[in-house]
């Protein structure tokens, strides 16, 4: 990497948003990096200024209650939620999502926050968030902002974030807690790839929710369904919404018909 | 930036580019060259470490990152010319052919064993989904797991499909 910039590490939440205040424009924010190195690296982004915010101390880390449900630290990796026990037995859907994503090196490094953040149409922690209802909260200097994450994304690599924003802690409500789910990724290879489509479907108190991947500009979320619709009419809905594309990894209608091939499947395995 | 990491057990206080990966750190100002640098965006292994611990792609790690961070690299493995017994291991199944992915090889296989010292087939597979062996000599690899992992016998060996 030739490319030149300033290293910020901060110490404390204050000191970062007064930063990202300051330069936020110019900026980028460094977690766990593997999106980030790689965009600066192409040429893609070229910040000025990079601020770590591994080195804050007074961010939430990873923590669960039965009151508040899921919260999910802006450091917290994808392999930290994938080995965490609360989660696998209140959220195991998110456990699913996080060992589709990447290899095992490169969830050592990449965060929950960051997947969500950078906004890629198949993020693969995408889907099992979106169906679990989480949330966003986002912090600045002197403000802080919540918003479902279904608002969140606004376009391919795009989201609600301004510069001078962090996302401060994604949420999982308690009221998803111990939803049935499983996510399907279909990928060119056995071994770790970016998917092709990516397919999460949940049953929790007679709502049926599936929320898809790489089909169109966002991930997407249905709602409105119930556990006893029949899979024609699941299948109808789903393919409503989706607005695949024709890219180097597959074709258009070859993701929309894996799509349907998925979700009957996930209704049938998601008992 | 002025920083301080461990690296093999021994400590270095370095002026380091901002700029510069943990990888160019280690194979031009350390000199490590065990550590390969295949593919610089993740997706090969063949730069793969342990960072505090836990094993990552030093091409996905900023050197100043590691400022106060304990690195173990491939050159730790042996120690006074004794091979560790991964290495041993893969010298004996032969699961070495042009070398290049075997240092990253060897360090995700070591975290494997880390978190879980008798792996199966499946999740061998699954340990070392980030490293490329572009010689596709995965069987031998896998062999020397689980000879490594006291799992080996006349019927696995060979008898590996699928790989």
């Amino acid at each position: 990497m030739n490319e030149i910039f300033k290293y910020r590490a901060p110490t404390s939440r204050a000191e970062l948003l007064a930063l990202l205040a300051d330069h936020g424009d110019g900026a980028r924010v460094l977690a766990g990096g593997t999106d980030l190195l790689v965009d600066i690296r192409s040429g893609l982004v070229e910040p000025e200024m990079v601020i770590n915010l591994k080195k804050v101390e007074d961010l939430p880390g990873l923590a669960w209650s039965e009151s508040e449900g899921l919260l999910i630290g802006p450091a917290t990796t994808v392999n930290e939620v994938m080995f965490d026990a609360k989660v696998r037995n209140w959220y195991p859907l998110l456990a699913d999502c996080a060992l589709t994503l990447a290899s095992h090196q490169l969830r050592n490094r990449a965060t929950v926050v960051g997947n969500i953040a950078h906004a890629s149409p198949g993020a693969d922690m995408a889907p099992g968030l979106l169906c679990l209802g989480a949330h966003v909260v986002i912090a600045s200097q002197g403000n802080q902002r919540e918003m479902p994450l279904k608002d969140f994304f606004t376009g391919v690599k795009r989201t609600a974030l301004r510069s001078d924003e962090i996302i401060e802690a994604i949420v999982v409500p308690p009221g998803r807690a111990g939803a049935r789910g499983s996510y399907r990724k279909l990928k060119r290879i056995e071994g770790h790839d970016l998917s092709l489509v990516g397919v999460a479907l949940t049953k929790n108190d007679g709502a049926l929710r599936v929320s898809i991947g790489s089909v169109a500009p966002t991930p997407l979320l249905v709602e409105g369904l119930h556990e006893d619709d029949s899979a024609d009419s699941v299948v109808a809905a789903v393919r409503e919404v989706i607005k695949p594309i024709d890219d180097l990894r597959c074709s258009k209608e070859y993701r929309e018909y894996m799509v349907e091939v998925y979700v009957r499947r996930l209704l049938e395995e998601v008992a | 930036m002025w920083m301080t990491v461990e690296v093999n057990g021994h400590i270095y206080e370095r002026e380091v580019a901002e700029h510069w990966t943990l990888l160019r750190f280690l194979r031009e100002d350390l000199e490590l060259t065990g550590t390969k640098d295949g593919c610089s965006a993740g997706e090969c292994g063949a730069c793969t470490v342990m960072l505090n611990g836990e094993a990552v792609n030093a091409c996905m790690v900023l050197a100043v990152e590691a400022d106060g961070a304990t690195v173990a690299t491939i050159e730790a493995e042996a120690v006074d010319g004794e091979l560790s017994e991964i290495q041993a291991a893969f010298a004996r199944n032969y699961a070495v052919q042009c070398g290049y992915c075997t240092g990253g090889m060897v360090m995700s296989v070591r975290e494997l064993l880390r978190r879980n010292p008798k792996p199966t087939i499946d999740e061998i597979k699954e340990g070392i989904e980030g490293n490329l062996c572009r010689c596709t000599g995965y069987q031998q690899i896998i062999e020397a797991v689980l000879d490594v992992s006291g799992q080996l016998t006349t019927e696995t060996k060979g008898e590996l499909r699928y790989v």
